[in-house]
């Protein structure tokens, strides 16, 4: 029976991060797009003011002496609707395919939901790729409500080179 | 046509609060969530000189919201979550300009990318947002915004 626990990311865990993140992105095809670095997370996760915030699951290893091994993570922040206020936004959300099955993933994401009620958030909300049929699924099956699908909601993002370009004054 | 584009503060919330067209009990909730020590976003107001106010005498005749986010692909990003301008000061640049000091404040805080949602029924502003180079991810990548609240929320923290 494999034991795991939830805790809070602490600066030694960054390379797990990263680890977890690019596995993710693989899965989804994108691991060519992950440019983020360790020294990245170090700074933005662990400095005086957070751009994100971490959850970790690990395993313990066969035996007590064996270090445990970090198998999951969720990241998330806080973003902000004027309409309905504070909402807690998750980023990234994985389990190992080899830990899936034990409740990780519903673990983590009661301990999210519980977090986002703590903090007077009204909503916790994430994007899926349509093609992702199980996390579709899964997500569809614990009562969240696809806006793009219904309410028309498209995502839009400029990227480094056309944020330059916007950010320069035209020339007179 | 002159205007001005400043950092939004405490005294702007009414005129945010107006524009946005919300009630009395929002805009209190923006006051303390937007303007105290640890803001939840931050604004920007696009001011027009006295000659030029409102029938109304407003001289703030657009705003932008934004906040800082993040991205386990890229790092650093901002996330613009309003961009309006009063219709009669449309067409004069102020959007753009708005827009433009957004993309100087996430440049100067180390941010990668510039993520907002648009309606998909609001052709204009898609039209104008493609037209300054933005793409649209969830055409290109197929990813839905979805978000879990009220009884859906409630019930994933008790589970």
């Amino acid at each position: 029976k494999m034991e795991y626990k939830l805790r809070k990311a602490e600066p030694r865990d960054v390379s797990d991060i990263l680890r977890l993140v690019k596995e993710l992105a693989k899965y989804e095809e994108m691991e060519h797009q992950v440019t983020l670095t360790e020294q990245e997370l170090l700074e933005d996760g662990f400095g005086d003011t957070p751009f994100y915030h971490c959850i970790i699951a690990e395993i313990q290893g066969a035996n007590s002496s064996d270090e445990p091994k970090v198998v999951g993570f969720a990241m998330y922040y806080f973003t902000y609707d004027p309409w309905v206020g504070k909402q807690l936004y998750l980023e990234d959300f994985y389990v190992m395919d080899e830990c899936r099955g034990l409740g990780i993933g519903s673990e983590i994401l009661r301990h999210l939901s519980n977090l986002a009620m703590k903090t007077r958030c009204t909503g916790m909300m994430f994007v899926v790729a349509e093609n992702n049929e199980p996390s579709v699924q899964f997500y569809k099956r614990r009562g969240a409500e696809d806006l793009s699908q219904e309410e028309g909601w498209r995502l839009f993002r400029f990227d480094k080179d056309s944020l330059v370009k916007m950010a320069t004054p035209p020339e007179e | 046509m002159d205007f001005s584009i400043r950092a939004a503060n405490l005294d702007d919330c009414k005129d945010i609060a107006r524009m946005i067209m919300v009630s009395g009990h929002v805009r209190a909730h923006l006051e303390t969530d937007g303007f105290s020590k640890n803001p939840f976003f931050h604004g920007i107001i696009a001011e027009v000189p006295e000659q030029h106010r409102t029938r109304e005498g407003h001289t703030k005749i657009g705003y932008a919201l934004y906040f800082y986010s993040y991205s386990s692909w890229k790092g650093r990003s901002i996330y613009m979550e309003d961009l309006y301008v009063m219709p009669e000061f449309r067409g004069k640049g102020v959007g753009k300009a708005l827009m433009s000091k957004v993309a100087q404040l996430a440049l100067a805080a180390g941010c990668h990318q510039l993520n907002f949602t648009v309606l998909d029924w609001n052709k204009p502003s898609m039209d104008f947002y493609l037209s300054q180079g933005c793409f649209d991810v969830t055409s290109s990548l197929g990813y839905h915004c979805m978000r879990c609240e009220g009884e859906a929320l409630e019930h994933l923290a008790q589970l």
